[in-house]
């Protein structure tokens, strides 16, 4: 019988629930497999918050943003609509107003928003967690939720203007110019863009460089992974470039090895996935791919955007073209806001949460400092000033037990009141216009043309077409398992997947639309991209031969 | 006889938007607040609804839509479909019944307009609008042209967008909110808009009207130097431009040309202070009411004296101007109608 609660007041109650909502759906990209109850606390309690601050800052007409339940570690979400016509008109006349920073400074709005979490981050680690005292950990654990709470205002907001401007543009790429988001005219013009992402990725290629200079590259190729680390530390040149190496991991590696999860180490704490992703540069040789493709697209993307733009009628061509430039923008701002806002505050939760750890293992009131992850922050406020004075073991038992009880059986996709089916519930969603339901949940649907025999159908997300081996990747994990020539094949990408798009020739994605990772990072390394196949993972096995059509959106296996 | 689906502008109010769409409900507000607007009518959303149903136009785009779904994913089937769609309601007959209470109407009108020859405008009045859409069609002479543009105007509604966007929302496809506004054409001795706020730098303490001989459409669409007045709205005072305007709109045929201006007219100021005054003075009155700057057409008619020769044909929150400041604010626009449609 369960006595508590994880998310107190947010635990999925189906009486309660189905009342406000006959529908709510998993959120199978970021709480599968299923979350440790305090990252659970954290994501429902603030992604939750900050979809509904920024439906209510933007006051989009038609949603309040949605609502999240919690249940057996699963992420449930439905939508909170605006119901009555005089309140839509209401929003309307706000909204119109409330839009207008993200057309006219959009960069100095997003780079603001950097900035400020950027010095709350550097706040935060500016802490000694080993030295400080009881109330300043507890102090810097109660800055890192209020961290989060800010963190997902900004990221939802942000996110919520973004997504609309980029929908308006392909609207009216659709109507002015005759193109939508799976044409390959579509891509070129939105592609050729730095981020963040891409910069640290050319920090590791730069490190493999290095590497080969002072005469490590055996190292790399030789040790297993996990080994890596401790073999350069034991000659003078290793040494030198592992201490180099942290500085940037330092800087850089503020990142989760799971993109929406807590209980494994941050790069900072254990470099080996970046050294992994060195050594990959280091077997593939030969320059930054990224830094070769660039001119290309860049060109590629001139054109685009003169023969887009002379199809628009003249006219209507000074708001399109600032329209497109904001467009342009979004593909940015979906890589940057992982590192700089998911990624980087999950690692701030955890650094500070393993510094509470360490101090109740030592005061006994824990066993492990890694059992933290398994209570919630008003347990870690009973113990947190004297954690000699609190045994909070026997919370960490019973959770621990259901946790690992959660992993056995997959949460479902949806909970459904009774006499409604998924198909009513997508309806709501997409008739919500919520802009990010648009663009994340829902998707291009594929298009099936039984004439072209392929074994899967899916849409362009980047275009090309491309032959080879198949390495179906189902998390972070075995991303080392990625070999140059072959085609990923995954249910879905995040900024941690990023380096090894330099080696493979394609990707498969199972879910994703234009402006999903794989997508966006695709486009950049010019290779294609087939997503929203649905049955990728399930369909091909690793070492199967495949040909990826993206500008048809199909793939083949040839060897069946 | 069916439920009512046409209605004076008189009958209508701004919450008549669903009833009617944004311009007829728009005129019907306007006359509530004292504005002498052309006489004229609203052909409801629910008068589109009963010619797809009546006319089996409906059933025929729904047959299509099933048909070719599997295709209608590509932009260039969706083009195609929208020509078709067109095509389909273009060729359908205006039901007996409703071909009859429009001519009632349309004579009544030509009553009110003093009986003799009527020009009319017939202009779409979706609750959305969009580009790409057609909006309008101009100096239409006869009922049974009347019937044919009506019938065109309802067709203009499945845009290519508007196609993409049903099929992926799964929302039928033989519905559209769109109503249609026929009025009056004013004979124009001289035509233009009025800002109730200076667009340039955003100064609301002025009132700008600009304006051109003939119909309004040359000031509208930018082509011409018009006249220009920018007075304070406090005291009265007047700043003039007087503009050599070399052309002007008027109506030909079926539609309307731009013409030369005759020389002796050129330099002449095409509103006089007593006009001009009353243009101001309403304008401000309809900004008050709105309590927002607009963005107002107005005509004067030949055949009147001022003030009776004044009309307003369209009044809206101040936003299109080809300043760029002015460009965001349609973005704004656009995106916040993104979400109605």
């Amino acid at each position: 019988m369960k006595v508590y609660d994880v998310v107190p007041g947010l635990e999925f109650e189906p009486e309660r629930d189905f009342a406000q909502s006959p529908a709510w759906f998993l959120d199978g990209t970021h709480s599968v497999p299923p979350w440790t109850p305090m990252f659970g606390w954290f994501w429902i309690n603030f992604c939750r918050h900050g979809m509904q601050y920024g439906a209510e800052k933007l006051s989009l007409p038609t949603v309040h943003g949605w609502d999240w339940r919690f249940h057996k570690g699963g992420g449930y979400l439905t939508l909170l609509l605006v119901k009555s016509e005089e309140e839509k008109q209401r929003r309307e006349v706000e909204f119109r107003k409330a839009i207008l920073p993200f057309i006219e400074n959009y960069d100095g709005l997003w780079g603001g928003y950097v900035q400020e979490i950027l010095g709350r981050y550097e706040n935060l680690k500016a802490l000694d967690l080993d030295k400080a005292t009881n109330i300043e950990l507890l102090d810097n654990f109660e800055e890192t939720i209020n961290t989060c709470r800010r963190m997902w205002e900004i990221h939802m907001y942000m996110m919520y203007g973004t997504y609309t401007a980029y929908i308006l543009f392909e609207n009216m790429c659709r109507e002015l110019a005759g193109i939508d988001d799976t044409s390959p005219l579509f891509h070129n013009l939105v592609s050729g863009f730095d981020n963040k992402v891409f910069q640290v990725d050319r920090l590791l290629w730069e490190f493999s460089k290095k590497a080969q200079e002072d005469g490590l590259a055996n190292i790399f190729l030789e040790a297993k992974p996990t080994e890596i680390q401790a073999r350069l530390e034991e000659t003078a040149k290793g040494k030198e470039f592992m201490k180099a190496f942290m500085a940037f991991m330092n800087e850089d590696g503020w990142r989760m090895q799971r993109m929406s999860e807590m209980n494994l180490p941050t790069w900072v704490e254990d470099p080996t996935p970046a050294l992994v992703n060195v050594k990959q540069f280091l077997q593939k040789g030969g320059g930054f791919n990224l830094d070769e493709e660039r001119g290309k697209i860049t060109q590629k993307r001139k054109e685009a955007e003169k023969e887009v733009l002379a199809k628009v009628p003249q006219e209507q061509r000074g708001w399109f073209e600032r329209l497109m430039v904001l467009a342009q923008k979004s593909g940015i701002f979906s890589e940057e806001h992982d590192h700089y806002l998911d990624l980087y505050t999950h690692a701030m939760m955890r650094r500070s949460a393993l510094g509470l750890g360490r101090r109740f293992a030592q005061k006994g009131a824990l066993d492990d400092s890694e059992d933290i992850f398994f209570i919630i922050p008003d347990e870690v406020r009973r113990a947190g000033l004297n954690p000699d004075q609190f045994d909070l073991r026997y919370i960490v038992d019973r959770r621990k037990a259901e946790w690992q009880e959660w992993q056995k059986t997959p949460n479902p996709p949806a909970f459904l009141k009774e006499g409604f089916d998924l198909d009513m519930a997508m309806g709501v969603l997409v008739q919500s216009m919520d802009p990010i339901a648009l663009k994340v949940v829902v998707g291009s649907m594929p298009q099936v043309r039984p004439e072209l025999k392929a074994d899967l159908y899916g849409t362009c997300g980047s275009p090309g077409v491309a032959e080879g081996p198949a390495r179906v990747i189902l998390n972070e994990d075995e991303l080392h398992l990625v070999e140059e020539g072959d085609i990923l094949v995954a249910a879905s990408t995040s900024p941690s997947w990023t380096p090894v798009f330099s080696m493979i020739k394609g990707v498969v994605v199972d879910r994703g639309a234009s402006l999903s990772h794989a997508a966006i990072v695709g486009r950049e390394y010019g290779i294609p991209v087939v997503m929203n196949v649905f049955e990728g993972t399930a369909k091909i096995k690793t070492g199967q031969k495949l040909k990826v059509d993206a500008n048809m959106g199909v793939v083949f296996i040839l060897d069946k | 006889m069916g439920r009512k689906w046409l209605y004076w502008f008189e009958e209508l109010k701004t919450t008549d938007n669903d009833l009617v769409g944004k311009k007829c409900a728009n005129l019907g507000e306007m006359t509530r607040i004292g504005m002498r607007i052309p006489p004229g009518f609203a052909i409801s959303i629910e008068g589109y609804e009963r010619f797809m149903a009546e006319t089996g136009a409906g059933e025929e785009i729904r047959r299509f839509v099933e048909e070719h779904k599997d295709h209608l994913k590509e932009v260039k089937a969706q083009i195609q479909a929208s020509q078709k769609i067109r095509t389909i309601i273009e060729s359908k007959e205006m039901p007996a019944d409703m071909r009859e209470e429009l001519f009632q109407f349309y004579d009544q009108l030509k009553e009110k307009a003093g009986g003799k020859e009527l020009s009319v405008a017939v202009r779409s009045s979706g609750a959305v609008s969009m580009p790409g859409q057609m909006e309008s069609y101009l100096n239409v002479r006869r009922r049974e042209s009347v019937l044919q543009k009506v019938i065109q105007v309802w067709g203009s509604a499945f845009t290519t967008r508007a196609i993409a966007f049903r099929l992926e929302k799964g929302m039928a496809m033989d519905k559209a909110p769109i109503g249609i506004a026929v009025l009056k054409m004013v004979e124009a001795k001289s035509a233009g808009v009025v800002l109730t706020v200076l667009p340039t730098i955003g100064d609301t303490s002025k009132v700008v009207v600009e304006g051109n001989w003939g119909l309004g459409e040359s000031v509208v669409s930018g082509e011409i130097n018009p006249d220009q007045f920018i007075m304070d709205k406090e005291t009265g005072e007047v700043e003039s431009t007087i503009s050599r305007k070399t052309k002007m709109v008027i109506y030909h045929d079926k539609g309307t040309i731009m013409v030369d201006v005759p020389r002796e007219m050129q330099e002449k100021s095409c509103v006089d202070p007593e006009e001009l005054k009353e243009i101001v003075r309403i304008a401000k009155k309809v900004e008050d009411h709105f309590e927002c700057p607009q963005d107002m057409e107005w005509v004067l008619d030949q055949s009147q004296t001022s003030p009776d020769n004044l009309y307003w044909v369209q009044a809206r929150p101040a936003k299109f101007s080809k300043v760029k400041e002015k460009e965001a604010e349609y973005l704004a626009e656009l995106m916040t109608r993104m979400f109605k449609f």
